[in-house]
């Protein structure tokens, strides 16, 4: 019999792909994509800060490259989407893969800074890159989504892609979690140098993790622009997006599969919810910072901490 | 364990009301929904909230009026709108909820061309018109949408009024351009480039900065070095103002300054001298004298801003204002809400309203594209020692002579 997790993971991703599809619900569609993403991001960051221990602020680098990289070869250069989306997370991990041999060499605040700064970097060299269309960026015209039937079809079949990416990430979170690897990352987080005289290398752990997590963010973010008919520099790598895929983390539990997908669905949620509340929606922010403190004040081990705190048969059921 | 549970026991409370607050607004049969989203929050609010005020008044002043004629019906107008946080993220999420849940007869677009061609996606497919305001760049009505039709002059044409005005002061007059590289101000002065090459206009400096910059003394030395006698670009407001403080105090030996956005808006005053002589390429100013087939003239619209708002409309106000009143005639024309019948009367649509003439480009490689509107040139000039922004270009709207050189 498989594990619980497993079952959990089908569960969920059969709720998100099938809930919205049977009465072709597109509000709902709309508000379970971007809870979607929100997992997707704040799932594989856990694989960083969550597993490995190593806060990393830029990682919507990944997303917004990622979705540079995949609107560029489906809307520019023609190819399919389903080659697109791949390609878009292969060049994207290469990238981390070289990014993360330089500076993984960092620790704690410093290497938090550098991220910050490989963000900033990558922004500014995309604005001035031509062939991307500079600060204007690509727009993608209707056309684009002929070869997927029209924009009508289009945006349900990306939809269903983001559902399958989702899928992939909580996965992976889980695989590696129980694997060797996962625990030589766990290694890492409690002691680096202990972690090294155990017979873990740290530089290719972290090298390697660094350049898994941003796989599938790239995938995520190759969907969602081609989805969202334009990127420009400034939305692609919006540092706001990084900060809340950390709340999120936060809120939901770091280091578990479960806690990193249930923040992100909520607060992903909750933020859309205070949006278009009649009651709230002039001050969303507001609320939406007041709950959050609260949470932190007084859960700091997040939705899953605290679950597992009073429940502790859980710690075995959800990891 | 009684403390977290107090939070659990909020956390329930709070869900129950922000479920309880979430109604279906679904339209009555005697109203007209036209949904939108407005940059409530964010770097785009300032104008996006000026474009409110102005969408508001049309909306008060028709509703006051009986409403919107349709054919023998009247109806009245309703608004139903959220905040975008001026992000594409949620666009197409609310988009989608002000077409399927709010049932909205017809859409604005959001502030901004990216946003816009963002919310467009979701528009066409159900297919609503949707009035852009805001949403300069050419290369949104270039997409093959249907339903889009375009307010503002493209960006492409912002500073040709300015480079008509340096071909007729001065022919060989040689040009500095400065502008923020963000997408509006580069596809801005890319074209003011290409014209500047059609006049035989010499360009001596293409400098793009970043949207942040504080310090444009190197941009400025640059301009002073190529022997520059006119400046044009810009961006914003944070960096127009510095740029022509910075201008200013560096003493830039321009005869002619032109920047984007930033001297159109009132607090530009507070620069002082700094701002004597600078030119805005400006949609719509007050004291621009069109003679209206429809709706209100400048001065009363002026007058009803003012009097709803206590200031000054700006030409985002403006947009808003027209961009409902184009709507209104088009629903007349129409004799109908129906949204197919109302795209076919903007694309007739050939009129002069306070805000200028407007019409749309009806070909499909640039369908709703903005082809009647023409941008007025407004000059910051010294009046009995008060600082006042007067029309200066084109000659129709003209309230005061250029000045020109300054230097």
């Amino acid at each position: 019999m498989r594990h619980a997790m497993f079952w959990l993971i089908v569960a969920t991703t059969a709720v998100f792909a099938l809930l919205p599809a049977i009465g072709g619900d597109v509000g709902l569609r709309e508000s379970l994509f971007l809870a979607a993403i929100a997992i997707i991001l704040a799932s594989n960051l856990n694989l960083m800060i969550g597993y490995t221990g190593y806060v990393n602020f830029g990682n919507i680098v990944f997303f917004g490259l990622g979705g540079y990289f995949g609107v560029w070869l489906s809307a520019v250069k023609g190819w399919p989407l389903l080659a697109a989306v791949p390609a878009a997370g292969v060049a994207v991990s290469a990238v981390a893969l070289l990014f993360g041999l330089g500076i993984l060499r960092l620790r704690g605040a410093y290497f938090a800074l550098a991220t910050i700064g490989i963000n900033e970097a990558v922004q500014a060299l995309v604005s001035n890159l031509d062939v991307w269309g500079g600060s204007t960026g690509i727009y993608l015209s209707l056309a684009s989504y002929q070869s997927l039937g029209g924009a009508r079809q289009a945006l349900w079949i990306v939809y269903f892609l983001v559902v399958a990416v989702m899928a992939a990430s909580l996965f992976l979170s889980w695989r590696i979690r129980n694997s060797k690897f996962g625990l030589g990352l766990f290694a890492i987080r409690e002691d680096e140098d202990a972690a090294a005289v155990l017979g873990v290398r740290p530089a290719t752990y972290k090298a390697a993790i660094y350049s898994i997590s941003g796989f599938l963010p790239a995938a995520a973010g190759a969907l969602f622009f081609f989805k969202n008919g334009v990127i420009q520099p400034d939305q692609a790598f919006d540092l706001t997006l990084s900060t809340e895929a950390i709340v999120m983390l936060m809120l939901g539990g770091q280091g578990s599969v479960v806690g990193a997908a249930l923040g992100a669905f909520l607060y992903e949620q909750f933020r859309g919810y205070l949006l278009t509340s009649p009651m709230f929606s002039d001050f969303h922010l507001v609320v939406a910072g007041l709950l959050l403190l609260l949470i932190v004040l007084f859960v700091p081990g997040g939705l899953m901490g605290w679950l597992t705190q009073r429940w502790p048969w859980m710690r075995g059921k959800l990891q | 364990m009684r403390t977290s549970r107090k939070v659990f026991a909020a956390a329930i409370l709070a869900s129950a009301i922000l479920t309880s607050g979430t109604t279906s607004m679904a339209a009555a049969s005697d109203t007209v929904t036209i949904g939108f989203t407005v940059s409530e929050t964010g770097p785009l609010n300032v104008d996006s909230l000026a474009q409110l005020h102005g969408f508001e008044l049309w909306r008060d002043q028709v509703n006051a009026a009986g409403g919107l004629k349709v054919g023998n019906a009247k109806y009245k107008i309703k608004f139903v709108t959220y905040d975008d946080q001026s992000k594409s993220e949620r666009v197409q999420q609310l988009y989608s909820r002000l077409i399927l849940q709010d049932n909205a007869d017809f859409l604005f677009s959001p502030y901004s061309s990216n946003l816009t061609a963002t919310a467009a996606i979701i528009s066409e497919q159900y297919g609503k018109v949707m009035l852009t305001t805001g949403a300069a760049e050419d290369k949104t009505y270039e997409l093959g949408n249907h339903g889009l039709f375009q307010m503002y002059t493209p960006a492409t044409h912002y500073l040709s009024s300015a480079m008509a005005v340096i071909k007729q002061k001065d022919p060989k007059a040689k040009v500095a351009v400065a502008y923020s590289d963000d997408g509006f101000s580069k596809a801005v002065a890319g074209a003011a480039k290409e014209e500047a090459k059609r006049l035989g206009e010499p360009v001596v400096l293409d400098e793009a900065y970043a949207p942040g910059t504080t310090d444009f003394g190197p941009i400025i030395n640059k301009m002073i070095s190529a022997k520059a006698d006119a400046m044009v670009g810009g961006g914003h407001y944070a960096d127009g103002a510095t740029l022509a403080r910075q201008m200013y105090d560096q003493k830039a030996p321009m005869k002619f300054i032109c920047l984007l956005v930033a001297p159109d808006s009132p607090q530009f005053a507070s620069l002082g001298d700094a701002a004597v002589g600078v030119a805005v390429p400006s949609q719509w100013e007050p004291s621009a004298a069109y003679k209206p087939d429809f709706g209100p003239d400048g001065a009363a619209f002026g007058k009803a801003f003012k009097d709803k708002f206590g200031n000054e409309a700006s030409y985002h106000a403006a947009g808003g204002y027209a961009a409902g009143l184009i709507l209104q005639h088009a629903i007349e024309k129409a004799g109908s809400i129906d949204s197919a019948k109302v795209i076919q009367a903007l694309d007739a649509t050939d009129v002069s309203i306070f805000y200028g003439r407007v019409k749309f480009a009806t070909d499909a490689q640039h369908h709703g594209l903005q082809i009647g509107h023409e941008m007025v040139l407004a000059q910051w000039q010294k009046k009995g020692g008060q600082l006042t922004k007067e029309v200066v270009w084109p000659a129709a709207a003209q309230t005061a002579p250029l000045l020109y050189p300054l230097h």
